[in-house]
């Protein structure tokens, strides 16, 4: 550079040249750098999306062995209006799990974020561990626990403290309750980042300002803390509306959510243009839910957050 | 039978049959099902369909490659260890012994739906699937793969075996007359399974489902795919020539039992568990699931019932699917297995219904074998197999059993599912 700066007087006619690719490259190095990234997205995330869209607009069926592109819209107008029940539901025990797990993940979090010292990343650690075994065997777990007969229910039971044909399985309480257990992570993490990143002195200011505990964490930590709470209801809400599994392994007659329709289209009716129309419908719905919380409470901050937690 | 099996009969047959049901414990799992939509879309892009018409001669002349690529269900074929006690299928062996083929056995397929899923996009786009012997039950994914000709029509005077000894119900099924695509792997029963310590009483009818006095609220299973066709068959009417008409009847039935309050889960699999496990009291069942956790595994409160009104008979069979790079040997596999020697092998660690004559006779053999050499138990639980009416059903069971509705096109399949799904997704 500094040989470059001295030639410039003399010869000006080379240097601007030289100078205006180093800007170019300069300005290009970014979208280089984007590229990885981007052409992940592009591949894995983009294309998969278009590919969806047209499935949901086919019309034909696997007898005949291929589906064709008509701009089927029926597709959707149909799938609405059949599993409306089964959207409805979806959503509603969504959004039970999601404010189940808050509340279960802030005290938690808060107590690590504030108490933990130098053990908090080992307990941090300890929310993750879960993570190691497959989500599908952990939920077939609770079945062998939550069993009519099983190791939790058998001696309760013989004792004469829950009636014999007492049961949680094959229960809306069980599907509920084994996503809020599969997601609590999801919202425990963000939580934690945000809790982690306040500064404890403007609790120990509040105190000297005469305030009690109370006020302390209503008017200083929660406040503070709202950014990882709109992203740890995002990280929940939306995967656990998408569940199938739980559904299916804990549920009973009555439970089936939008996730286990989608399955069945898929791989028993093999009927791929509605599983992608549902796909697509349960997609935009999630959109739509996502930007008007995002509108009504989020924050650039907020958003920030489930950026750095996602 | 070879000898070596006998040095360590019982108790290496209990330590490598870790058996949980043959449909596996979920299918797919969540990876498996999101990896395989990828492909399903790419391969509805593609229209391409199937081999066309193939003359069977073409693709099965010429000599058998050294190669043979079969998929197959878990638990589905003889196991055994060698002397280091490596795991391996004894009548795999032999056949390389016999006729100098490698089989590379894998037991991938979890149900029948997630298996077509993973290979319909390579048929669909004209592409071999890397296998050369598949096994699939008749039924959608059946129909749709001969349909659409994804598999080979077989050279049928390549395989002695099969004439001579295949079982009458193997022979010509109605979903594959002449046997022009598929030889049975093995069979199975879909009937009642029973806790008898459980019910009230006794369960000998599909009513008795329905019935909350004799076995208790939200304690009954019902199996998704196989109820339909097992309903109208308990209600007296023919699935084979069923209609719309007989559908709802049969649907009718069904959410007259949902709102008796029996039921517990309309399963795809994973039943077994929970009837072992004690939270059903009775079930539709695999009758190969309850035998053996009956006959092998020491659950004798279980029982399998035939349903008064009668039941649905299943076969697991082996096809070829297009663009296999060894159809000749995949063939001389297949009928292999119609030895009733190598059956009778096959038999005895699986514990389905075998497709092939004489087996029963074998069985009994190989048990007064063992009786002698002084294993007592292993003979007993071998003379139990030999006798049990439903691994070996009378005719007069077997007269009373349908294969079901075969659904021929989109139509009547979208019809179908209209009826019936309501039922175990409301």
């Amino acid at each position: 550079m500094a040989t470059e700066g001295t030639d410039t007087g003399t010869t000006p006619a080379v240097p601007p040249k030289r100078g205006r690719s180093y800007g170019d490259r300069k300005r290009v190095v970014p979208y280089w750098l984007m590229l990885p990234g981007g052409g992940y997205l592009l591949v894995f995330l983009i294309l998969p999306l278009t590919l969806l869209t047209f499935t949901s607009l086919e019309s034909g069926g696997a007898f005949s062995g291929n589906f064709r592109f008509t701009w089927e819209f029926a597709n959707y107008t149909q799938q609405i209006v059949q599993y409306q029940t089964q959207f409805v539901r979806s959503v509603e025990y969504s959004i039970i799990v999601t404010i189940a797990a808050l509340l279960l993940a802030y005290p938690m979090t808060y107590w690590i974020a504030f108490y933990g010292g130098r053990w908090k990343s080992s307990i941090l650690l300890l929310i993750l561990v879960p993570f190691f075994v497959s989500f599908v065997l952990r939920t077939i777990q609770w079945k062998f626990l939550l069993g009519d007969n099983g190791l939790i229910f058998s001696p309760l039971k013989s004792i004469g403290l829950l009636p014999d044909h007492f049961r949680v399985l094959a229960t809306p309480f069980a599907v509920v309750a084994g996503m809020t257990y599969s997601y609590l992570p999801f919202t425990a993490l963000p939580l934690y980042v945000a809790l982690e990143r306040i500064d404890k002195r403007l609790v120990e200011a509040a105190k000297d300002l005469y305030s009690s505990r109370w006020e302390a964490f209503r008017h200083v930590v929660l406040p503070l803390s709202l950014p990882g709470v709109f992203a740890a209801f995002l990280l929940t809400f939306v995967p656990a509306t998408g569940d199938y599994v739980n559904a299916s392994v804990l549920g009973g007659p009555g439970t089936t959510m939008i996730g286990n329709i989608i399955q069945e289209k898929f791989l028993s009716e093999l009927n791929y243009p509605e599983a992608a129309a549902l796909s697509v419908i349960l997609m935009i719905a999630m959109l739509i839910l996502a930007s008007i919380y995002a509108r009504i409470l989020g924050t650039e901050d907020s958003a920030l957050s489930a950026g750095v937690a996602g | 039978m070879s000898d070596d099996r006998l040095i360590a009969p019982g108790a290496m047959q209990e330590i490598l049959r870790k058996r949980l049901t043959r449909r596996g414990l979920l299918k797919g799992a969540g990876a498996g099902v999101a990896g395989f939509s990828l492909a399903a879309f790419l391969a509805a892009c593609g229209s391409d369909s199937g081999g066309g018409n193939v003359n069977p001669k073409d693709v099965f002349s010429g000599e058998a490659g050294d190669t043979v690529q079969f998929a197959n269900w878990p638990l589905y074929l003889d196991q055994a260890k060698d002397k280091d006690g490596n795991v391996y299928y004894p009548s795999l062996k032999q056949f390389k012994d016999a006729t100098g083929i490698t089989v590379n056995y894998e037991a991938t397929i979890q149900s029948n739906e997630e298996f077509y899923g993973k290979i319909q996009p390579q048929l669909a786009a004209g592409d071999s699937t890397g296998w050369d012997i598949i096994v699939i039950t008749n039924g959608r994914q059946f129909t749709i793969l001969t349909q659409n000709q994804w598999v080979y029509p077989l050279d049928t005077s390549k395989r002695p075996n099969f004439d001579a000894n295949a079982a009458d119900y193997a022979v010509s099924p109605a979903y594959d007359p002449g046997n022009k695509y598929s030889m049975a792997w093995q069979s199975g029963i879909t009937g009642i399974g029973v806790n008898t310590k459980l019910v009230n009483g006794e369960v000998t009818k599909m009513d008795d489902l329905a019935n909350p006095d004799k076995v208790g609220k939200s304690s009954v299973g019902m199996l998704t795919g196989d109820m339909p066709d097992w309903v109208m068959v308990n209600l007296g009417i023919d699935p084979k020539t069923s209609g719309p008409d007989e559908w709802k009847e049969a649907a009718a039935w069904l959410m007259k039992q949902r709102d008796s309050g029996t039921v517990r889960q309309y399963y795809d699999q994973g039943y077994i568990n929970d009837l072992t496990g004690g939270n059903l009291t009775a079930t539709m069942a695999w009758s190969g699931d309850v035998l053996y956790n009956q006959l092998w595994a020491g659950y004798d409160n279980l029982e399998f019932v035939f349903p008064d009104g009668g039941a649905l008979l299943w076969i697991d069979n082996m096809l070829i699917p297009v663009g296999a790079k060894n159809p000749v040997g995949a063939l001389e596999v297949m009928d292999w297995y119609y030895d009733p020697k190598i059956a009778t092998e096959v038999t005895e660690w699986v514990l389905y219904n075998s497709p092939v004559k004489g087996v029963q006779d074998l069985i009994i053999k190989d048990a007064d074998k063992a009786q002698a050499q002084g294993y007592k138990g292993y003979a007993n639980k071998l003379y139990e197999t030999a006798h049990n009416e439903f691994l070996f059903p009378t005719q007069a069971y077997l007269a009373r059993t349908s294969f079901g509705r075969q659904l021929e096109n989109d139509d009547e399949a979208s019809q179908w599912d209209n009826i019936f799904l309501p039922i175990s997704q409301g």
